[in-house]
């Protein structure tokens, strides 16, 4: 009698703690924690940490709460699909996100189609994650490089009709591709291209280069250098008189919080595209910037507001599927609509990425202030994924 | 006619006069590199790296609370006695072999990569850019170009000639002359021959010294700096006749012209290129030079 009383005691606690286990739901996040690229990490830790809490404060997704497990990618796409290995088969994780290296986010995407699970990035915007290279297991809920030129162009033209446009960009695969995707994005709107020069990564004088830019004598300046050529570019720009009259625009990369310091008066008047900005006047955002800055001490940025994203993403997606199937989540996410801080977000069935509205944003007096709205459809450019 | 005046002055007038710079900043290096191959026929491989040097104890001093025209007085003065003590100690020891170009050659390009590493591990990989003592930029005849540049131009001008003047036109430069010219006999007439190759050479690392002080505002202080200009150097020194200060001069100029405007037409990527297939023309067709020797010509 005894024992029986045992045993079953025994079994009922086994019971219950498998339906306990049962009863989160795992996310999966793969980002870097460290290297060169931790402060983005950071942030998308931020972002994701913020989002679970209140989802599991108003009670979790379908009555599950949610429990996050976290991997160091280093920003290396090696060592991002071992950890998103281990997360799937180990962890047994619902879902993954988080890869920052738009490397990492293309292998991390076979990984999860070999584990028949899906995936998101939040960062990477390589245009090819849902273009070419597109997986029908990954999704993606940031703009991508596109966008943010478009949004850029779409302010361009408006303020200068047909402008004469010279690029300068670093000499390497990034500088090559961002100045032709740009110029050719431009051409189409009735730009006039009248030089491009590619400078050595790293390069310590620009003034060799002035000369070229004088005989142009450009409206528009497009670039796409970063991080110290920013600032030796810029400086060195308004040292030499050139920067009086002509507008400066470029990547988004170029003038960032890290180096506008340094670059001081000289990043004043730079305009890029943006997917976001901590100004964004709405209620929501307004919510959203300052529950972030209560719990982190810091304002949210980029990737901060779209790993918060991902999580409402996949909460609203299972909502609508009922279950975390794959098959039928993949179905849920493909065109669902939902909520962000930066307004009603779109998941294109066609190719997995998320439209927007996108902005074109100004430095002034050190901040980035927007200056104009460009319409998400208008931005996202057409469906180049033919795989699904 | 009036847009070619304004071609004139807005695009050619800057690329003249940021030249004009440049090749007021070559010249520096070039002149110590031809005085101690004209004196002392050592090809100093080295000479980057004690221009590196320079900009280094620059920005050392300068950390240390010394303003930087305290600094542009004192490098120079440390250079020398680092350059006195390396001819003593290490060139010395090769000189008088009869292998020297290659051994003094060797010795050079091997302490040239000691002092790129010594470099690295004590001050890291990262550039340092120290600020320019002097800010903001005038207009001449509408060409913009800093004031820094402009000093630059006339700081340069000055040391160029004085150092003309001082081997023209004192008993100094004389016996320097001398000894380059007939080492044997300057010996016998009284003159310290090998203090006067110990200083030469010292000289001539001040003034690489010098130009590394002189040019940290622009091109910034970082290990592999040395390499980026000693090629440039050493193209003036070829074309200009190794071992004469007038070709050091006019090379340095002409050739900082063409990169200058060249740059206009071509990438300026590839205006260097251009600048050595230049070099490699004239060791073809005239490979003493543009002028003669140190003591010769």
């Amino acid at each position: 009698m005894q024992q029986l009383t045992i045993i079953a005691a025994a079994a009922a606690v086994f019971i219950a703690g498998q339906a306990q286990a049962q009863s989160t739901i795992k996310i999966g996040v793969v980002t870097p924690l460290t290297g060169t690229y931790a402060g983005i990490g950071q942030q998308v830790k931020w972002g994701i940490d913020l989002a679970v809490k209140e989802i599991n404060d108003k009670g979790g997704v379908l009555g599950r709460k949610i429990e996050t497990i976290y991997e160091d990618e280093e920003a290396n796409p090696n060592v991002a699909v071992q950890k998103a290995e281990k997360l799937f088969q180990v962890s047994k994780v619902d879902f993954l996100t988080g890869t920052v290296n738009s490397g990492s986010t293309l292998a991390v995407g076979q990984v999860a189609e070999r584990n028949n699970r899906l995936a998101s990035t939040t960062v990477s915007f390589s245009d090819a994650i849902t273009g070419d290279k597109c997986s029908p297991n990954m999704f993606r809920v940031n703009a991508k490089a596109g966008m943010q030129s478009a949004a850029l162009v779409e302010w361009m033209v408006k303020e200068k009709p047909s402008p004469s446009v010279f690029y300068l960009g670093p000499d390497y695969e990034m500088g090559r591709s961002t100045v032709a995707a740009f110029k050719s994005a431009a051409e189409k709107r009735g730009a006039k291209s009248v030089g491009e020069v590619f400078a050595a990564l790293d390069n310590k004088d620009y003034s060799p280069f002035f000369g070229q830019i004088r005989a142009a004598r450009p409206q528009v300046l497009y670039t796409s250098v970063a991080g110290n050529d920013t600032v030796r570019f810029l400086t060195q720009l308004s040292e030499f008189g050139l920067a009086k009259g002509l507008q400066i625009v470029g990547a988004a990369g170029t003038v960032t919080a890290q180096n506008m310091g340094a670059v001081g008066k000289a990043a004043d008047g730079y305009v890029t595209g943006a997917a976001y900005s901590a100004e964004i006047d709405t209620a929501e955002n307004k919510k959203f910037v300052a529950d972030f800055k209560a719990a982190w001490k810091t304002e949210p940025d980029l990737y901060g507001v779209d790993s918060y994203g991902v999580v409402y993403f996949y909460k609203t997606a299972v909502e609508k599927a009922g279950t975390t199937d794959t098959d039928k989540l993949r179905s849920a996410m493909r065109g669902l609509e939902w909520q962000t801080p930066q307004g009603k977000k779109t998941m294109r069935a066609g190719d997995h990425q998320a439209v927007q509205d996108m902005y074109a944003v100004k430095v002034v007096n050190g901040k980035f202030q927007i200056i104009s709205k460009v319409a998400g459809e208008a931005a996202v450019g057409p469906d180049t994924c033919t795989k699904f | 006619m009036s847009e070619i005046i304004e071609t004139l002055q807005f695009v050619y007038g800057p690329q003249v006069a940021n030249g004009l710079a440049i090749g007021v900043a070559v010249i520096l290096m070039a002149l110590g590199l031809t005085i101690i191959f004209g004196l002392l026929d050592v090809i100093n491989m080295a000479h980057g790296e004690f221009y590196a040097l320079g900009a280094y104890l620059g920005i050392t001093l300068a950390a240390r609370g010394a303003s930087f025209w305290l600094c542009l007085a004192l490098v120079p003065l440390i250079m020398a006695a680092i350059g006195y003590a390396t001819e003593r100690a290490l060139i010395q020891r090769v000189f008088h072999s009869g292998d020297r170009h290659t051994l003094t050659l060797l010795l050079t390009f091997g302490l040239a990569i000691i002092a790129e590493d010594a470099f690295k591990l004590a001050y890291g990989p990262n550039p340092y850019k120290p600020d320019a003592p002097i800010s903001g930029a005038s207009e001449l005849l509408g060409i913009v170009l800093p004031n820094y540049r402009l000093f630059l131009i006339a700081a340069g001008s000055a040391i160029i000639l004085a150092v003309w003047l001082v081997v023209y036109r004192t008993s100094l430069g004389a016996m320097v002359r001398a000894s380059a010219f007939d080492r044997n006999m300057a010996s016998s007439l009284g003159v310290p021959v090998d203090r006067v190759y110990a200083g030469t050479f010292a000289f001539g690392v001040a003034l690489a010294g010098l130009s590394g002080v002189l040019l940290a505002p622009v091109y910034s202080v970082f290990p592999t700096m040395g390499k980026d200009f000693i090629l440039m150097a050493f193209s003036v020194v070829i074309v200009g006749g190794m071992g004469s200060i007038k070709g050091a001069v006019i090379a340095g100029l002409v050739l900082t012209q063409i990169q200058s405007i060249s740059s206009l037409f071509i990438s300026p990527v590839w205006s260097e290129p251009l600048v050595f297939g230049i070099m490699v023309l004239f060791l073809m067709v005239r490979p003493q030079g543009l002028a003669g020797r140190l003591g010769h010509g």
